[in-house]
C-alpha cells in the first residue's frame, strides 16, 4: 500500500481531530472540562477520545502506587483511565473515559491524586513498592492485630482507593423492565447484526443489544470494507432493514452483564447517562430482564496488552484502540508510533496510522519470522521492520518519549515515539458463556480461550467464537442467526456480503523476559509480573489462590486485559501448559451495574410496597402515630396533646376500655372462608382443638400445630352455615396459614369436598371493646337485630345489617379481656363505619387504641402473641397443652409426642411481676435461679412480653420459665446482660386482669 | 332508615390518567365474587353458568365475557366473576342463588380493587412491573393470568381491546400500586420539555 500523499487535513482547534474521518458529528462541538481546563469534542465521542483528540493521555493516577496513567483502550475493558465525572448529587467514581459518552458541559476529573495529577504526592507509593507487594495487606500489618482497624487499615485505604462517591442522594431514577424475545442477540457488531438479519427473516422476536450508542462493533473500529462500501453505509442500512420489522428491538447504550438460568439475561440499559440531566421522569438507566429463548453471544473480542517494563505509561495503547480512535472517532491518539505485536493485527494497525497521517517509526514484531502480510506492509509503507525483536520498556513518566528495543541479535535499540501500539493478540469474550458454570476450552492455533460448554439455547457467532477475520464473522453471525430460529432442520439462509480476508497468525509472547521497570499485568489492581511470580514461590500457583493473593483480576474491568496474560506467566514458570493451569471462570455483572438500577422503582418508602388498613385515612387525621407490622401500616397509638410520652397515651387508651370503650382497627388479621361438604371435618384435622361441638351461630379459639408438632398459628373459627366456616389467623401469618391450609386440601386430603378462599380484604373489621361497647354498638347495628346478652352471648357470631341496611358480620370475641365485640363491613364502608363508630362513641366517652394498647391488654389478659407463638414452643409451653384433643388426629399429632416436644423440663407460659414494683421489666431477659450464677447452665427460660399495665400499677411481663406453672410465689432472677438488666421478679399467675374472666360475659 | 355509609375510594391519591397513548383508571365500579366448584362439581357448576350466561368457564388461565359478565380462571375449578354494579347487582346473590350446593361463593367485591390500564403504552408500562410475556402473541385478548406487578400479587387480564388490561389486587395495596403505576406511566410516556 502507497502511503497517501497528502496528510489529512486536522482541526486547528482539537491537535489530534481529523475533521473528515470517523463516525462523530464533526458540524457540531461542545465543550467539556476536564481538571478545570476547558477543551473541545464532537457529539459522538467518549471523553477519552475527546481528550486524546486534544492531545491529553494522562488520565489518572493509580489504585496503589499512583503511577500515571493513560488510556489503554477504546472500550469497556478499560483499567487505567477511570474518571470522576459530573459533580455535585451526580459525582460517580471510576467511570470508564473509554464509555463515557461526551455531552455539553461534561465536568470530568482524575482520580487518586493531590494535590494534583501532575505532581502527586502519593506517588512515593512506588518507591516504597517492595512493600507493596501482592500479599502485603496479610503479610505487613499481621501485628499487633489491635492496630488494624485503628490505624492500618484506613491509612491503607485513604492511600489507595479511587474516585469518591457522592454524599448526596441520587436525584435520578431508574427503572426496570422485563421483555422476553425468541432470539437475543448480544452484541451488534458484523457477526451480530447478520445474525439478527438472518433472525428477523422468521418474523419471530429478536432483541439486539450493543454497547455502544452506534451499532457496527469492529467493523466501524477497523473502519471495514463490507460489500464494497464503507462499514458504517453497511450497518445503516442492516440497522433501516432491522427498523422495518414490528418484531424486532434494538438496545443501544446497553450491556448484557449477566446470564442467569432459564435462559434469563441482565441487562443494562444506560438510557441517560450520555445527557447532563435526564428530562423530568425519564430515567437515568433502565435494568433489563431478558428471558429469552435462544440467544446468540456475539460479543466480539478483546485485544491483550504485552507485559513489558513500563507498559503502563500514558501512550501504552492497544493497537486496537489506536484504530478505533482513528476510524470511529477521527482521532490521531499519536504522531511517531512504535507498533509492537505478535500477531499479523499489526498489519491493519499501520495502514490505518499511516493514512491518518502518522510516522510509524518501526514495526517491532516478536515473531523471528516475518509473516508475509506482515513484510508487504513494511516494504509498501517505508517502515522499519524489526522481526524477532520485544519493546523492553516504554520510556518516559507522563508520557511516552521512546521505546527500549531488543533485537532478534539481542543488540539494544532506543527509537523516539509518542505513543506504542501494543496487540499481543485477542481474548474471546467469553464471560457471558461461563456465568452458569459452562467451561472454557483453550485452542492453541488462536492462542485464546474459547466457549466450551454452553448455557442451555446458547449459540456464538463472530470473533467470540474465534472468528477473527471479517468474512468469518460476517458468515458466523449468518448462520447463528437462522440457526437460532430454525424449526428442526428448516433453516432460511441470507446473502453474506462481501468482505477482505484479514490474516490472523500470530505467535506466543506473553511478557517480555529481562525487561527492567515495572511491567503490569493487571493495570487497574496494580499488579506486576513479579507478583504473580511471588504468588508462584508462596505456593499459590493453582488459579483461583494466584487471583486472590494477587487481587488480580478482581478490579471492576474484571481483569479481561489481565488474566490471560497472568495465567500465560503462572503456566510459564511452573512448567505447565496454560489448559493445565486453569481458568477462573467469570461472575456477573461483566461491567459495574450501579445499586439503583437494581432497586430501580423500589427504593426509599418504595421499596416494598405498603398495605393500609380501611382506617387508615381516619387514623391520620386524628394523629395516631403509625407503627409497620409486616407489609401493614398500623396505628400504634393515638396520642392527644397535654400527654408526654406514648405510655402516657397508651395509659390513658387501655384506662378507656376498661372502663368505657375503645375502638381498634383489627383489619389486619388474616380472614379465611372456608366452605364445603367436608369443611368440618377438614377443620378438625388442621386445628389441634376439637371443633366438631362447635354449633351455627358460634366462634371458638382455636390453634395450629406444624407437622413437627410446634405452635403454628392461632386465632378464631366461626361457623356461620352447616358447611360454611370463617377463621381468623394472625396478621404475620395470613398468607402462610392460607398456604398450609391449601397444600392440605389439594396434597393431603384431596378426597375432601372442601373450598377455601381468602376473604382478609373484603371486611373491615374493628374491635369495639369495654364495658360499654353493647351500648355504643346498639345505635350501630340496626334495631331488628337482638344483641343483648341474652340474644347475642359471648362467642356468638351473626350476619346482620349496620347503619340502615349495610351487611355486616359480628362476632362476640374479645382479646382485652373486657365486654367486646368485632364488627365487619365490606371494606369500602370500612372509612365510614369508623367514622360513624366515632361518633356514637362519643356520649360514652370512647377512645380509639392502636397496637399497643392492644398489645398491653393481651399481656394484662395472659394471651399469647407473636413473641410466644415464635416457631419454636409447643402448645404446652403456652399454657394451652389441655386444648390440645386427645380423641381425634391432625396435623402435627404425632410429631407432637416426640421425647423432646413434651419433654417436661421445657419451659412454660408464666407470668411475673417485678418485686420492686418501680423497676421496668425488659424482654428477652433470662431466668436464673436466685443466687445461681449466670451460666447457660443455669438458665431457666426467658421473658417474651412486658407492658406496664396502667391496671395494676406496675410493669408486668409474660415469658417461659421451666416449671413455670409450680412455681408461683417463688422468687427468680430475670438477668439481661445485654441491657445490663438484673432484677428479682416474683413468679405469678399469667392473668393480671379479671382472673375470673367474668367481664367478657358482661 | 337509609344508609348512612358512604362507600370511599381505596386509592387515596390516584388522579386518572388519560393521554393517547396511555390510560389509567380506577374502575370502583365493580360487583365480584370468588366461587369454587365443590367436589365432583365441576360439570354441573360449567354448564349452570353456561346455561346462565352462555359462556363456557376456561379450565386454563383465561376470561370469558358474555352478556354484562366476565369469568377470569382464578386456580383449579376457581373462577373471579366480574360485572358493573350498576343500581345494586350482588355478584355473590346472584351467584349463591344459581350455585348454591355446587360451589363456595364469596364477595370479593371489596377485597379486591380493579385498575384499567389501556393505551398503545399500556404493555410497555406493565412489563416494567410484570414478568409474565405480555407480548400479544403470548398474552392476548381475554388473556389471563395470576403473578405479581411491582411486588404486589395481581389477577390480570385483557379484555378482547388488544392493549386494554384490568389489573384486580388485594384492597389495602391500592396506593402502593398506584404510586408504582403512575411514576413508571410517567417515565414512559414521550418526555414533555
Amino acid at each position: 500500500m502507497a502511503r497517501t500523499k497528502e496528510a489529512p487535513r486536522r482541526d486547528p482547534l482539537q491537535p489530534q481531530r481529523l475533521v473528515d474521518r470517523g463516525i462523530v458529528d464533526h458540524r457540531r462541538t461542545i465543550e467539556f472540562t476536564f481538571d478545570g481546563v476547558t477543551y473541545k469534542g464532537h457529539p459522538g465521542d467518549t471523553v477519552a477520545s475527546a481528550l486524546l483528540a486534544n492531545g491529553v493521555m494522562l488520565a489518572g493516577r493509580s489504585f496503589k502506587y499512583h503511577r500515571p496513567r493513560g488510556i489503554l483502550s477504546a472500550g469497556s475493558e478499560e483499567p487505567s483511565a477511570l474518571l470522576e465525572l459530573r459533580d455535585g448529587a451526580r459525582r460517580e467514581p471510576n467511570t470508564k473515559a473509554t464509555t463515557a459518552e461526551l455531552f455539553d458541559g461534561l465536568v470530568a476529573k482524575s482520580q487518586n491524586r493531590w494535590p494534583s495529577l501532575d505532581f502527586d504526592v502519593m506517588s512515593i507509593n512506588s518507591l516504597l513498592s517492595k512493600v507493596f507487594v501482592a500479599g502485603f495487606y496479610y503479610k505487613t500489618f499481621m501485628w499487633p492485630a489491635a492496630l488494624w482497624e485503628k490505624l492500618y487499615e484506613p491509612a491503607i485505604r485513604r492511600a489507595a482507593g479511587l474516585g469518591r462517591a457522592s454524599d448526596a442522594a441520587d436525584p435520578d431514577v431508574y427503572e426496570k423492565t422485563t421483555a422476553h424475545t425468541d432470539v437475543l442477540i448480544i452484541g451488534g457488531g458484523p457477526a451480530g447484526l447478520m445474525a439478527a438479519l438472518a433472525a428477523a427473516q422468521s418474523g419471530k422476536r429478536v432483541i439486539l443489544v450493543d454497547e455502544q450508542a452506534a451499532l457496527g462493533g469492529r467493523a466501524i473500529d477497523d473502519g471495514s470494507i463490507i460489500d464494497g462500501r464503507p462499514a458504517r453505509e453497511w450497518v445503516r442500512s442492516v440497522e433501516a432493514e432491522l427498523a422495518s420489522r414490528p418484531d424486532v428491538t434494538i438496545l443501544r447504550r446497553t450491556t448484557v452483564f449477566g446470564t442467569y438460568d432459564g435462559g434469563t439475561y441482565g441487562a443494562l440499559e444506560r438510557v441517560n447517562d450520555h445527557v447532563a440531566v435526564p428530562q423530568k421522569h425519564q430515567p437515568r438507566q433502565r435494568l433489563w430482564r431478558i428471558v429469552a429463548k435462544r440467544a446468540v453471544l456475539a460479543t466480539g473480542a478483546t485485544e491483550r496488552p504485552i507485559v513489558f517494563g513500563d507498559n503502563d505509561r500514558p501512550g501504552v495503547m492497544l493497537a486496537g484502540a489506536v484504530r478505533t480512535y482513528i476510524n470511529r472517532f477521527g482521532v490521531v491518539p499519536g504522531d511517531r508510533v512504535v507498533v509492537f505485536a505478535n500477531n499479523d493485527y499489526a498489519v491493519s494497525t499501520v495502514t490505518d496510522l499511516i493514512n491518518a497521517g502518522a510516522n510509524v517509526v518501526a514495526i517491532v514484531d516478536s515473531r523471528p519470522k516475518p509473516s508475509e502480510a506482515i513484510s508487504r506492509i513494511a516494504s509498501s509503507a517505508g517502515t522499519k521492520l524489526l522481526s524477532g525483536a520485544v519493546v523492553t520498556r516504554a520510556l518516559g513518566k507522563k508520557r511516552v518519549t521512546g521505546a527500549l528495543i531488543r533485537t532478534q541479535s539481542g543488540a539494544e535499540v532506543r527509537l523516539f515515539c509518542d505513543l506504542i501500539a501494543v496487540s499481543g493478540g485477542w481474548n474471546p469474550n467469553i464471560q457471558l458463556s461461563t456465568h452458569v458454570g459452562g467451561k472454557p476450552l483453550w485452542n492453541d492455533d488462536l492462542l485464546c480461550f474459547l466457549p466450551g460448554s454452553l448455557p442451555p439455547g446458547m449459540l456464538l457467532a463472530g470473533a467470540v467464537a474465534g472468528n477473527f477475520s471479517l468474512p468469518k464473522a460476517l458468515g458466523s453471525g449468518a448462520d447463528a442467526g437462522a440457526t437460532a430460529v430454525a424449526n428442526g432442520t428448516k433453516s432460511v439462509s441470507i446473502p453474506v456480503p462481501k468482505a477482505a480476508e484479514d490474516s490472523v497468525r500470530i505467535a506466543p509472547l506473553w511478557r517480555v523476559e529481562d525487561h527492567s521497570g515495572k511491567a503490569f499485568v493487571d493495570f487497574q489492581n496494580d499488579v506486576t509480573d513479579t507478583d504473580v511470580e511471588l504468588a508462584e514461590r508462596e505456593g499459590f500457583r493453582a488459579v483461583e489462590h494466584l487471583k486472590r493473593y494477587t487481587t488480580l483480576g478482581m478490579a471492576t474491568d474484571q481483569g479481561r486485559t489481565a488474566n490471560v496474560n497472568a495465567l500465560a506467566i503462572m503456566a510459564d514458570i511452573t512448567g505447565r501448559t496454560i489448559p493445565q493451569t486453569g481458568m477462573t471462570l467469570a461472575r456477573p455483572p461483566y461491567v459495574p451495574v450501579a445499586v439503583g438500577a437494581l432497586a430501580g422503582h423500589h427504593r426509599g418508602k418504595s421499596f416494598k410496597p405498603t398495605r393500609l388498613p380501611p382506617s387508615y385515612k381516619w387514623a391520620k387525621e386524628q394523629g395516631a402515630v403509625c407503627v409497620e407490622t409486616g407489609l401493614w401500616l398500623r396505628p400504634s397509638y393515638f396520642p392527644r396533646p397535654g400527654e408526654k410520652d406514648w405510655l402516657d397515651t397508651v395509659k390513658r387508651e387501655v384506662n378507656t376500655v376498661r372502663n368505657a370503650v375503645g375502638i381498634c382497627d383489627v383489619s389486619t388479621l388474616g380472614k379465611v372462608d372456608v366452605q364445603g361438604k367436608d369443611a368440618a371435618a377438614f377443620l378438625e384435622r388442621v386445628y389441634m382443638n376439637n371443633l366438631k361441638s362447635l354449633a351455627i351461630g358460634k366462634a371458638r379459639y382455636g390453634g395450629m400445630l406444624r407437622e413437627d408438632g410446634i405452635l403454628f398459628d392461632d386465632g378464631t373459627v366461626a361457623r356461620f352455615a352447616e358447611n360454611q366456616y370463617f377463621i381468623t389467623t394472625t396478621t404475620a401469618n395470613a398468607v402462610r396459614a392460607l398456604q398450609h391450609m391449601e397444600y392440605c386440601a389439594q396434597w393431603l386430603w384431596p378426597e375432601l369436598d372442601v373450598q377455601i378462599i381468602s376473604a382478609t380484604e373484603q371486611w373491615a373489621q374493628y374491635a369495639v371493646a369495654g364495658p360499654k361497647s353493647r351500648e355504643l354498638l346498639r345505635k350501630i347495628v340496626d334495631p331488628e337485630f337482638d344483641i343483648s346478652d341474652a340474644g347475642f352471648p359471648y362467642l356468638q357470631v351473626g350476619e346482620i345489617t349496620v347503619c340502615g341496611g349495610v351487611k355486616a358480620r359480628l362476632f362476640r370475641l374479645s382479646f382485652s379481656g373486657e365486654r367486646a365485640y368485632e364488627i365487619g363491613v365490606p371494606a369500602r364502608y370500612g372509612d365510614a363505619l369508623m367514622r360513624q363508630l366515632w361518633e356514637a362513641g362519643r356520649e360514652f366517652g370512647a377512645c380509639a387504641y392502636g397496637t399497643e394498647a392492644l398489645g398491653v391488654m393481651r399481656i394484662e389478659k395472659g394471651h399469647i402473641s407473636g413473641p410466644e407463638l415464635n416457631g419454636t414452643t409447643t402448645p404446652r409451653d403456652v399454657g394451652l397443652g389441655g386444648m390440645v384433643s386427645k380423641t381425634k388426629d391432625f396435623v402435627g399429632r404425632t410429631l407432637g409426642t416426640r421425647p423432646g416436644i413434651v419433654d417436661p423440663e421445657r419451659p412454660q407460659l408464666i407470668g411475673f411481676r417485678p418485686v420492686d414494683r418501680s423497676v421496668r421489666l425488659r424482654s428477652g431477659a433470662h431466668f436464673l435461679a436466685k443466687g445461681a450464677n449466670p451460666t447457660a447452665a443455669n438458665d431457666e427460660g426467658y421473658m417474651t412480653s412486658v407492658a406496664y399495665s396502667p391496671s395494676n400499677g406496675h410493669w408486668i411481663g409474660l415469658g417461659f420459665l421451666k416449671h413455670g406453672p409450680e412455681r408461683v410465689g417463688e422468687i427468680v432472677r430475670a438477668y439481661d446482660p445485654v441491657r445490663g438488666g438484673d432484677t428479682l421478679v416474683e413468679v405469678v399467675k399469667p392473668v393480671f386482669v379479671d382472673p375470673e374472666g367474668a367481664r367478657v360475659r358482661g | 332508615m337509609a344508609n348512612m355509609l358512604k362507600p370511599t375510594s381505596a386509592f387515596s391519591h390516584l388522579d386518572p390518567l388519560s393521554t393517547p397513548s396511555l390510560s389509567v383508571a380506577p374502575r370502583e365500579d365493580l360487583t365480584m365474587a370468588s366461587f369454587a366448584a365443590g367436589k365432583d362439581q365441576v360439570q354441573a357448576v360449567m354448564a349452570t353458568i353456561k346455561s346462565a350466561y352462555g359462556v363456557d368457564l376456561p379450565r386454563r388461565p383465561a376470561r370469558v365475557s358474555g352478556k354484562g359478565i366476565a369469568f377470569v380462571w382464578a386456580g383449579p375449578d376457581q373462577w373471579l366473576a366480574v360485572a358493573e354494579r350498576g343500581a345494586n347487582r350482588d355478584m355473590e346473590r346472584e351467584l349463591k342463588s344459581l350455585l348454591s350446593a355446587m360451589a363456595s361463593v364469596v364477595d370479593q367485591s371489596d377485597g379486591r380493587v380493579v385498575v384499567r390500564v389501556s393505551g398503545p403504552l399500556s404493555r410497555q408500562v406493565l412489563a416494567k412491573g410484570i414478568p409474565i410475556d405480555l407480548h400479544p402473541r403470548a398474552f392476548g385478548a381475554n388473556a389471563a393470568a395470576i403473578t405479581h406487578a411491582s411486588h404486589i400479587g395481581v389477577i390480570m387480564w385483557q379484555l378482547e381491546d388488544a392493549s386494554t388490561f384490568e389489573l384486580a389486587m388485594f384492597r389495602s395495596y391500592a396506593d402502593s400500586f398506584a404510586h408504582w403505576l403512575i411514576e413508571t406511566a410517567e417515565a414512559t410516556l414521550p418526555a414533555t420539555a
